[in-house]
This record gives structure tokens, sequence and C-alpha cells, in this order.
């Protein structure tokens, strides 16, 4: 099968977050930078994984601002994982949590994470997930 | 709205032709003209004077042009009574009251975190012991977002940043003992659906405690802006329906708890979502004038729904923009309510103000700057004349603030109150030539974003149409861009960029032990109440909706029957249909 070129990425969040702003300033990023972007929004762990099941999407990307990044971080994997694309997609995470909760969503499976501030500019979200896509792209060839 | 002309149009007609005093005499004027080319040739700098307008790039601006300097020719026409007056006479530019903070100081409204009910109470008692006459109520996710504690969309999220307050219970647990008829609780309820379901719950707490309700002093939000436009949520009702929802539940409290404040009509969420200070007044003013159309056509005066309106407005970075946006709308409010609306009682003219310093301007790097923004933020809101004031914490870009990070923000307004001395004078900075040329400029701004709102349709066709969605998208981009790019600039982000490490930030997480409380609370009264009677008073309001009966009252017998707020919600979007934003 040929290689598709372009990125195709969900953009998510918790079910109940309210805030909208990271979503639709970092989805509009990385529409800039050619990948195809699929707004799901506000959704359920099991939900965004259905979902990109029948995007066929090769990341998933979760804005958070309200609390709680590890429990749905756990959800959401654990729910690839019983569904088997976990392997095969890469996972980011953006938004407002404390340093501590990073460490600990990089090591449940997230290949990035990022807080507000100059570790989170547009160009390094970008080159995170197009090296993690083509990591996990050659990996499942 | 069925409102031919705009309020643009009624107010030039209603005040166009009036005659007008003009303070500065027009030879002096001349004379300081001629004075003024001749400095400004002679002693300006040539690239000053090519570059005399300079537009400010800040987070959460507006972008109007500053000149150099500014001088009485740029408020040539100012008519000191007409356009300023005296505090507390109108057009209320100067202030709503004769004395200001001279009679009462703003109110300090810190928020107090969160927790269960039962945390709640104690900590609301330790606040009122110290001192304390009013709390702010701040809702956990699901309680904002309209879910209960054990649907699966709540997971996670019970207690983390605020107060699980989805049935009656949890309200009597958290006011137990609390004199709830000499203590102001604002509740925080954002939206018009949840006050729709969250004050019935409070007042039944209070029936049953035996506390009349016309002695229950407090507020809430209910702003179909918040819930419509600002938020992101899985599930909507239309825009139309949720906008009757909010004057139904206008009706019902003006009627039934006549002490309580029935609307916040919010700027802040609106221009915290991304938007400048223009768009933020322009967009609030479009729902109130919504309101007190509809509320006329259900047969109430501009007195009757006007009296307890409050207004909820962002302080950013622009500091002088930010002075002048109070008055400009205290003057441009008591226009609308005097000559579109026609109403008499002063009360009903006045734009009483709710400010909170920007969270988005408060940046993760150094984060003890922030303490330095809010701040000036909060200054700029005190010289402003406010009613209340919130002080965003340092930790704003980490997480819901802690605990400790509260103190520096209530320090913040306690300095300014008791050392600055910038209290003791009411409306300081009237008379500039810059601040009274900023307000002109904002109230014409404002007026004319306004009209925008009122050609697309009024405010819920604006956001039923998602202009004002896109609106939105677009500030967001570009100021992100700007933000990149250096053209705003950002102390220790993009100039004098930080070395320092990020600091260990405390945190309120997720406790699954509270999660399984609140899940045992709500099995423990759907397995005691009288579901029949529950399901009856859910099915009423259904009904209720899809006839057009005022909702709020049916709502409340949904509450009486120890109906959660899950369950109305699920009965709301059943009767009026799914709505996505078209985003």
């Amino acid at each position: 099968m040929a290689e598709r070129k372009r990125i195709k990425i969900l953009m998510a969040m918790p079910a109940l977050e309210n805030h909208t702003r990271g979503l639709f300033t970092v989805s509009s990023m990385l529409r800039d930078a050619g990948m195809e972007v699929v707004l799901v929004g506000n959704e359920l762990p099991e939900r965004i994984i259905e979902a990109t099941i029948q995007e066929d999407a090769d990341a998933v990307g979760i804005s958070t601002y309200c609390g709680s990044p590890i429990v749905f971080g756990e959800d959401l994997l654990k729910a690839a994982e019983e569904k088997g694309i976990k392997d095969r997609t890469v996972f980011v995470m953006g938004g407002i949590f404390p340093p501590q909760d990073e460490p600990k969503l990089e090591e449940m499976g997230f290949s990035g994470v990022f807080p507000p501030g100059p570790r989170s500019t547009r160009e390094k979200i970008v080159a995170c997930i197009e090296n993690s896509v083509s990591i996990k792209r050659s990996a499942n060839r | 709205m069925g409102q031919e002309k705009t309020t643009k149009e009624i107010l030039e007609e209603r005040l166009g032709g009036e005659e007008r005093l003009p303070l500065y005499n027009p030879e002096a004027l001349k004379a300081i003209e001629k004075e003024f080319e001749n400095w400004k040739d002679t002693k300006v700098r040539e690239k000053d004077r090519r570059d005399w307008e300079v537009t400010p790039r800040t987070v959460l601006g507006s972008e109007i042009p500053r000149k150099l300097t500014y001088t009485p020719l740029d408020v040539a026409d100012l008519d000191y009574m007409k356009d300023l007056g005296f505090s507390g006479e109108e057009p209320f530019t100067r202030g709503i009251h004769a004395n200001m903070y001279r009679g009462r100081t703003f109110t300090m409204r810190p928020l107090p975190g969160a927790g269960t009910p039962e945390e709640m109470n104690q900590r609301w008692k330790f606040l009122i012991e110290q001192g304390a006459t009013g709390i702010n109520v701040a809702l956990d996710l699901p309680s904002v977002q309209m879910f209960d504690s054990d649907e699966p969309e709540a997971r996670g999220h019970v207690a983390v940043v605020g107060v699980p307050a989805c049935c009656v219970e949890d309200w009597e647990v958290a006011y137990k003992d609390i004199p709830i008829d000499k203590i102001s609780s604002s509740i925080i309820t954002h939206y018009p659906r949840n006050t729709a379901m969250l004050l019935p719950m409070y007042l039944v707490m209070a029936e049953r405690r035996g506390i009349p309700w016309d002695k229950l002093p407090g507020s809430v939000q209910n702003d179909i802006v918040m819930e419509n436009l600002v938020r992101g949520a899985i599930e909507y009702i239309p825009p139309k329906d949720d906008f009757r929802v909010q004057c139904d539940n206008i009706e019902f409290i003006r009627k039934e708890v006549p002490q309580w404040n029935y609307i916040t009509l919010n700027g802040y969420n609106l221009r915290e979502a991304g938007t400048s200070g223009v768009t933020e007044m322009a967009v609030a003013m479009a729902n109130g004038v919504a309101i007190l159309e509809e509320m006329k056509r259900r047969g109430y005066d501009a007195d009757w729904t006007g009296e307890r309106i409050a207004f909820f407005w962002a302080f950013a970075n622009d500091f002088f923009e930010e002075v002048a946006k109070n008055r400009a709308m205290r003057r441009l409010w008591y226009k609308i309510m005097k000559y579109r609306f026609g109403a008499k009682n002063p009360r009903s003219m006045w734009m009483r103000t709710h400010i909170q310093t920007s969270g988005v301007s408060l940046f993760r790097e150094e984060p003890i700057n922030n303490i330095i923004r809010a701040a000036y933020h909060a200054l700029a809101a005190v010289l402003t004349g406010t009613q209340s004031l919130h002080v965003d914490c340092l930790d704003e870009a980490f997480s819901v603030p802690s605990e400790k990070t509260l103190l520096p923000s209530v320090r913040t307004q306690q300095i300014l109150e008791q050392e600055t001395q910038v209290t003791q004078v009411v409306d300081p900075l009237a008379g500039s030539f810059y601040v009274e040329a900023m307000t002109n400029e904002l109230e014409k701004r404002v007026l004319d974003e306004l009209t925008e709102v009122e050609k697309m349709g009024g405010i819920a066709e604006a956001i039923a149409s998602g202009q004002l969605h896109y609106k939105i998208a677009g500030y967001i981009e570009r100021e992100n861009r700007m933000i990149e790019k250096g053209e705003i600039k950002v102390v220790s982000r993009n100039i004098y960029p930080t070395k320092e490490p990020e600091p260990e930030i405390e945190v309120s997480v997720y406790r699954p032990e509270v999660d399984r409380a609140e899940r045992e609370r709500l099995a423990r009264i759907r397995d005691t109440r009288d579901n029949e009677k529950a399901s009856n008073c859910l099915n009423a309001l259904k009904e209720a909706c899809k006839r057009g009966d005022n909702v709020t009252y049916y709502t409340l017998e949904a509450a009486r029957a120890n109906a959660t707020e899950g369950e109305m919600r699920r009965v709301f979007t059943e009767a009026f249909g799914m709505w996505k934003p078209p985003m």
C-alpha cells in the first residue's frame, strides 16, 4: 500500500471540558502545517477512539484545561489498547496541567505533552507529531 | 427581534439634535491649535511626527491607535454635564454612586476553591467566621455542564474545580447551618439552563429550612453567551430556546426571589476565549438589549427588568483602554436604558460591574510576574470604579489556583485599598484629555459593533449563524501569530526570555473516594425518593418547554421532587433538540 503523505489528526477534548481556546489555536496551527484536522470537540474517551478508527487517523490531539489529565489520559489509552490501535496511533496532549503530570503522561504513552510556553511553539508541536507519526508508520508498515 | 431600527439609530434620533454647552472656549481652542501645530513642527522629531499614531499590540487588545499626546483639541466639543456629570448622577460616566468608595469599597470576591459539599461547608463557615458577608459558589465541571456526578462524562471531574451540586441534598449539605438570609451567595452558574436547574435546588433547600425566598440575597450568571458561544460542550440546545430559558429565569427570579440578582451579562469569558475589549462589551450589550426587548414583549417595563442587571468584565494589559472602557460603558448603558427603553429609575440605568483580572494575559514563565500583571489590571479596575473585584492568581497558567496563591491575590486588593489611597477620590482620571478621548472612542466603537450584532439579527441569531464563533476563532489565530512573531510582547517569553526552571505547583487533584461518595449519595436519593413523582415532574417540564410556559416554575417542581441536574438536562435536550455550533 502506498504510504499516505498527509498526516490526519483528530482534535478532541474531554467530554465536559468547557475551555475551547487551546483546541482552536492548535487546530489552526496544524492545518497551517498541512495536516488534515478532524475537529471532534468534546467526547468520551471510547468515542474518540471509535472516531479515530472510523477516520483512520494517524494521531489524536487532546486539549485539556479543567483538571484530571491523568484520569482522562489513562482512559483514552486504555480504550485505544482495547481497540488495538494504541501502537499505530500517535497521542499528544496540550493544555493547562501541572509540571508533575507531564512525565506521567509521557510514561503512559503520550508522544508529546504541551503546556503553554516556549516548549510548545508551533514548530515544536508540528515536529513532534510529524516525527512520531513517521516512526509509527514505519514500525507498522 | 422585530425591531427595525438599530440602537445606534434610536440614540442618534433621540440625542442628535440636543443643544450642547462646550466646556472649552472656542477662542482658546483656536489658539491651542495654532500653538500645537507650531510645537509639533518645531519640537517633535520627524520620525515621531510621521508615526504620530501608533497601534498598541497587546494580548486581548482592541488595537485602537494612540497619538503621541492628547490635548483639548481631541475633546474639543466636551459638554461636561452631558458627557460626564457628577458621580451618582446621569450619565453616570463618573460612577454610579455619589461618594463611590468612600461609601463602600469594592467587594473582594475571591474564589474559595474546590471540594465536596461537606468540605465546602467547612470552608465557607471558616470564611464567614473571618468576616466574609458573601460567598462565591464555584461548581465542579459536571455541575457546570449539567451532568450528574455518576454519569460517565463526569469521571475524573467530581469536586475537582468546584463543588458538586447536582441534587438538592448537595446544596443542603454545603449550606448546613449557614445563615442564607444574611450571607449572600454568588452562584457561578454560567448558563441559563443550569441556572434554571440549580437556583431552584437552592430555593428548595431554603424552603426545607423554613427561610422565605424574599429574604435571600445573591446572584446567578444566567447568560446565553456563556452557554452557546463561549463554552465547549458535548451537547447544546438551539440559541433561541436558550435565550428563552434565560428570560424565563429572569421573570421567575424577579417575581419569586426579589432580592436576587438574576443576570450577569458576561463579557469576561467571551473576552478570555479570545476577543477584544470592544467585542466583549458589544456582545454583552447586544444580549442586554435583546433581553429588554423580550421582557417588554412579555409585558414588563425597562425598570422592572433593568434594576438588577449586572455586568462582568475582564481587565487586561492595555491600561488606559481598560480604564476608559468602564467609563464608556456606564455612559452607553445609561443612554440605552433611558433613551431606547424609557427607564425612569436611576438604578436601572446603572451599569454595575464585577471585574476579574485577565487570566489569559498571565503566563507560565516566571509565574511570580503574574502578580505584577494582575496588580496593574486591578489598579485599572479600581481607578474606574468597579463594584466588585477578583484578582487572578499567579498559577493561572498551571492549574486551578491553589489556596496558597489566593493570598497574594487578596493582598493585591488590600494593598490597593488600604495603602495606595487611590480609593479616596472619585473617578480620578476624569478630565485627562487622553482618557476622555479614549472614553469617547470606545463608546463609539462598542456602539458600532453592537449595530453589527443587531444587523446579524440580534444576539441569538448572531450566535446561531456562527458569525460570532468565527470572529473568536479568527481573533485567537491572529493573536497567537502576533505573539509568535514578537509583535505582542510578553516579558520572559518572547522578550527577555526566561532562564528559570518551572516551579513546583500545588494543584487540586481528583480523588476517587470523593467520586464514590457522590455516586452513593445519588444512588440513595434515586432509591428513596418518590420516583413516580420525580418522573411526572420531569414530564411536566418537557411539556412546558414545548408549550412555551416559563420553564423555571417546572424545574422548581422537579427539584422539589428531588430530580437531579442530569435528569433535567436530558429533558431540555429532548424537548428542544440538539444544536451544534457551526465550527
